[in-house]
């Protein structure tokens, strides 16, 4: 199948025009924080001494906006509920400039497969492109849900960087597929993958946080000077930032476990066995147990908080490896990443 | 496995008794004692960290099960520390008996968690919920509320809409106490049990199973028999004759590449068409065989692994008599040009043993002097030879690889290498006969396997996973309701509710929904219902102000979990 290079140079432009627009909205992301103080909070924290009139006296261990689930709790959508849009004036441009920028990221990739003719991730350059627009995604997700929008500066950061050397370093020019990848089996296996890896980046940097805020409040309890309580004022309290990680984590990792099974039946039908423990098998099932392990931690009294929190990130080390390392420096059967 | 935990913390009497009787027995007591360990949370989390460090080496190491090639070129490389490795178990990790020891040690916590708690689960499929604490303001979750109905028929509707919403009930004086969720167990052991019987498949596999691989060149056939496999590796409890009887001819075999663009020299598709019949005597039948289009004969299945180009070559000796006529599979060296390297063995060859190292280049082009292939397809086939003569060494009663020259009692032949083109013959020096490069074929190589283990693992697979999702998406939890005579002559109906695996949240939006509708059910009874929520704050809702807010829910979230 011929490559439709109009196409492929329109998904390049695209893809180069979502990370400035995502570059861009990060810093109204930035200014949001410094002048308009507090706003990126609203309606996260529940505001306390406002009377919720069909609210019944439910005293609960969270503010009620962020426990109530994926709906606006009861006393939201009575009377004088907080939006769960973004307000002031530069969290509303920053939210807007990142569902452009996520639009214009998924046409980019759209495009690329239109070039191509097939699902547009058979590379570490594509694959690098999907995962990271999975992740903003799920930040759009959690913002309209959760009203995570605090998160914006700090997941937009890395996903710039990580689009910036994707667009440089790995850049590969639109092809086709060797017959290894040539199967229905890449649009479910490498999609659930995309799916969890977008999930475990949003995870990851909540969790990130999570870890700093419970230091700065641990050390504010007991009178210890903190150098993170400025950027904590515009967080919410460690509690929220731990369950919104705990949720992206309780979403990605029956996607990953689906990812691994899709991926050992594809195995299967191309080399002969399921699990060979090629390096990639290797690390996405250690990539597995220590999510797994994360997820036990949760559960263990003593174990969870901070330790559970560090055990995570270690869970996301091992993920990252096993998208980035294992591809550069082992060589094994996934080795067709076009390095 | 926090079961465990919750019961050697949840009595000190028992646990002193324990004691006490381990002292008298000290064997037992050791046993309990270790069995407790094994079985509980920071051990299967030690054990899973374990687990993850130990595979580690696995994916940097080359491993003598995946590539024994890289292992022996490690050994090359490393001569002092590859010893120091192999003792470890360090190229075999996954079949090293320490790695062993953590899976097994793993699944034993697992299985002694699981078991106990799955029978636990059964017998509580037909338990009535706890009674209701008396003092309903100490849970995670409380409202409160007061109504006209007197308590009975307060805690009566309580119960109707509780029963409605498909809690399981237990009534008692003044109290009501309803729970639900208890597929959230069966989801969370449903995947613990998934994961042992998924251990248990790729152990059938390991048994009943094998793995066999075959080089085939184009024209060439063979039978699916121990002794007709180039490698065979089958399972401990699999014969000879419990192989499936096909056979296979290789009809032809086609390979694509991208001509031209930066991808040029990309394998777009590879085409092998086989003939084969399932047992002798079968018919014939035709399949064309593609990576990831594997050809599955009575469960076995054969795989298109690789492929290569084998040159036909006719080796005449001294005394004019042909020693050697056909193909020899050379191997490629580098993929993206197809250069293979490969050696033909002439031990017949008289007055001197003949032997050649040869190269072959399937689209040879002249790149500053020396010849080297452009492109993996056959369009301008060369191949170069270098002749040796003396004793090949294939009497010495050493296994060798026939795609390596054992050069120590060969002398190399003095003549010109030139790179033979199809028809073109080279003489050798000294008499010793002539060499003929005839033409090219093509080889494929077929991985077969039978593997019986194959299903109950996917199955196992998905088990687990519906087990996860169930597990994830239900939350136990628990309601109660108390109502009871006011001094003002109404009624004081007070709820509570305790999630007893809510780690992500969600029952306080549950049980703030539950509240509201049980108060607006029963101040309506009485049609006060509009009236009620205007009329702060005998009447209506008793705001609680939420207490201490973070270290209440911590309350909820210690309760058994059950993970």
């Amino acid at each position: 199948m011929p490559i439709n290079t109009a196409a492929a140079d329109t998904s390049n432009g695209l893809l180069l025009s979502a990370v400035i627009i995502y570059a861009i909205a990060m810093l109204c992301y930035a200014f949001d924080f410094a002048f308009a103080k507090h706003r990126v909070l609203a309606g996260v924290h529940e505001p306390t001494g406002v009377a919720v009139p069909e609210l019944v006296g439910a005293s609960v261990g969270v503010p009620a906006t962020i426990v109530g689930g994926s709906r606006p709790p009861a006393g939201m959508t009575a009377g004088q509920a907080v939006s769960r849009w973004p307000s002031g004036f530069w969290l509303r441009l920053a939210f807007a400039l990142t569902c452009v920028g996520v639009a214009v990221h998924v046409t980019a990739i759209v495009t690329r497969g239109i070039a191509e003719d097939r699902v547009p991730w058979g590379n570490m350059y594509e694959f690098i492109a999907a995962f990271t627009c999975m992740a903003v995604l799920v930040f759009v997700a959690a913002s309209i849900w959760y009203r995570a929008y605090y998160m914006g500066v700090f997941v937009l950061v890395p996903i710039v960087f990580g689009l910036g050397v994707d667009l440089t370093v790995l850049y590969t020019p639109a092809g086709s597929l060797v017959p290894a990848l040539q199967s229905y089996w890449i649009a479910i296996h490498v999609t659930a993958m995309i799916v969890a890896i977008g999930l475990f980046i949003f995870g990851a940097v909540v969790t990130t946080l999570y870890l700093i805020a419970d230091r700065s409040q641990r050390r504010v309890a007991t009178g210890k000077p903190s150098w993170s309580a400025g950027i904590m004022r515009h967080l919410p309290g460690a509690l929220i930032l731990d369950r919104l990680a705990y949720r992206s984590i309780l979403f990605g990792f029956p996607v990953w476990t689906f990812g691994v099974i899709a991926g050992a039946i594809w195995a299967d039908h191309a080399w002969g066995r399921y699990w060979g423990l090629d390096p990639k098998e290797t690390w996405s099932f250690i990539t597995w147990v220590v999510y797994a392990m994360f997820l036990h931690a949760r559960a263990t009294a003593g174990w969870r908080g901070r330790r559970a929190g560090w055990i995570q990130l270690a869970g996301f080390v091992c993920l990252l490896f096993n998208v980035i390392g294992v591809n550069l420096f082992i060589t094994g059967l996934h080795s067709y990443a076009g390095m | 496995m926090t079961a465990a935990e919750e019961d050697s913390t949840a009595s000190p009497a028992a646990a002193a008794a324990g004691l006490s009787r381990a002292t008298r027995f000290g064997a037992v007591g050791w046993l309990r004692w270790a069995w407790r360990q094994l079985t509980s949370m920071r051990t299967a989390l030690i054990l899973l960290f374990l687990l993850a460090l130990a595979s580690v080496p696995g994916s940097v190491l080359p491993q003598e099960g995946i590539d024994p090639a890289a292992v022996t070129q490690y050994y090359q490389s490393h001569p002092a520390l590859a010893p120091v490795l192999n003792r470890l178990s360090l190229f075999s990790v996954f079949a090293a008996p320490w790695f062993a020891a953590i899976y097994i040690l793993l699944f034993a916590s697992l299985a002694g968690c699981v078991l106990p708690r799955t029978i636990r689960l059964v017998g509580s499929a037909r338990q009535r919920p706890p009674r209701a604490p008396s003092n309903l303001a100490r849970l995670p979750a409380t409202a409160s509320y007061t109504t006209d109905l007197t308590p009975g028929t307060a805690l009566q509707s309580a119960a109707q809409l509780l029963g409605q919403r498909r809690f399981r009930l237990h009534t008692g004086d003044g109290w009501v106490s309803a729970e639900k969720g208890y597929l959230r167990e069966v989801g969370n052991l449903l995947f613990h049990l998934a994961l042992l019987a998924l251990l248990f498949s790729v152990a059938l596999g390991g048994i009943f199973g094998y793995k066999a691989n075959r080089l085939l060149i184009v024209g060439q056939g063979f039978a699916n028999t121990p002794t007709d496999l180039d490698v065979f590796r089958p399972g401990r409890l699999v014969g000879p004759g419990s192989l499936q009887p096909f056979s296979i001819n290789l009809q032809n075999f086609h390979a694509q590449y991208v001509a031209s663009g930066p991808e040029i020299d990309q394998p777009l598709s590879y085409n092998a068409g086989l003939n084969y019949q399932t047992r002798p005597g079968a018919p014939v039948r035709h399949y064309t065989l593609r990576v990831n289009h594997p050809l599955v004969v009575d469960g076995a299945s054969v795989y298109l692994i690789g492929h290569g180009y084998a040159p036909v070559v006719k080796v005449t000796d001294g005394t004019g008599t042909v020693r050697w006529d056909g193909p020899v599979p050379f191997i490629p060296v580098d993929q993206s040009t197809m250069t293979s390297e490969g050696v033909i063995k002439v031990p017949d060859a008289k007055p001197a043993q003949l032997g050649f190292a040869g190269v072959f280049l399937p689209s040879a082009v002249n790149a500053g002097g020396t010849l080297e292939s452009a492109f993996p397809s056959a369009l301008n086939p060369r191949l170069s030879l270098i002749g040796f003569s003396g004793n090949l060494g294939m009497n010495s009663g050493q296994a060798q690889s026939v795609y390596q020259l054992d050069t120590q009692g060969l002398h190399q032949l003095r003549m010109v290498a030139s790179p033979l083109a199809a028809g073109q013959s080279m003489t050798l020096p000294n008499g010793l006969g002539t060499v003929t490069y005839l033409g090219y074929q093509q080889w494929i190589s077929l991985a077969i396997t039978y593997d019986p283990g194959q299903l109950p693992a996917l199955v196992s697979g998905f088990a687990a996973l519906a087990g996860l999702i169930l597990s994830f998406l239900v939350r136990r939890r628990r309601v109660f309701v108390r109502a009871a005579a006011a001094a003002d002559g109404r009624t004081e109906v007070t709820l509570g509710g305790l999630a007893r695996s809510d780690a992500a949240g969600g029952f306080e939006g549950e049980f703030t929904e539950l509240a509201q509708m049980l108060r607006a059910q029963q101040a309506g009874t009485f049609g006060a219902g509009p009236k009620a929520s205007q009329d702060p704050p005998g009447d209506a809702v008793e705001a609680e102000t939420a207490r201490a807010g973070a270290d209440r829910h911590e309350v909820a979230l210690t309760g058994p979990d059950g993970e």
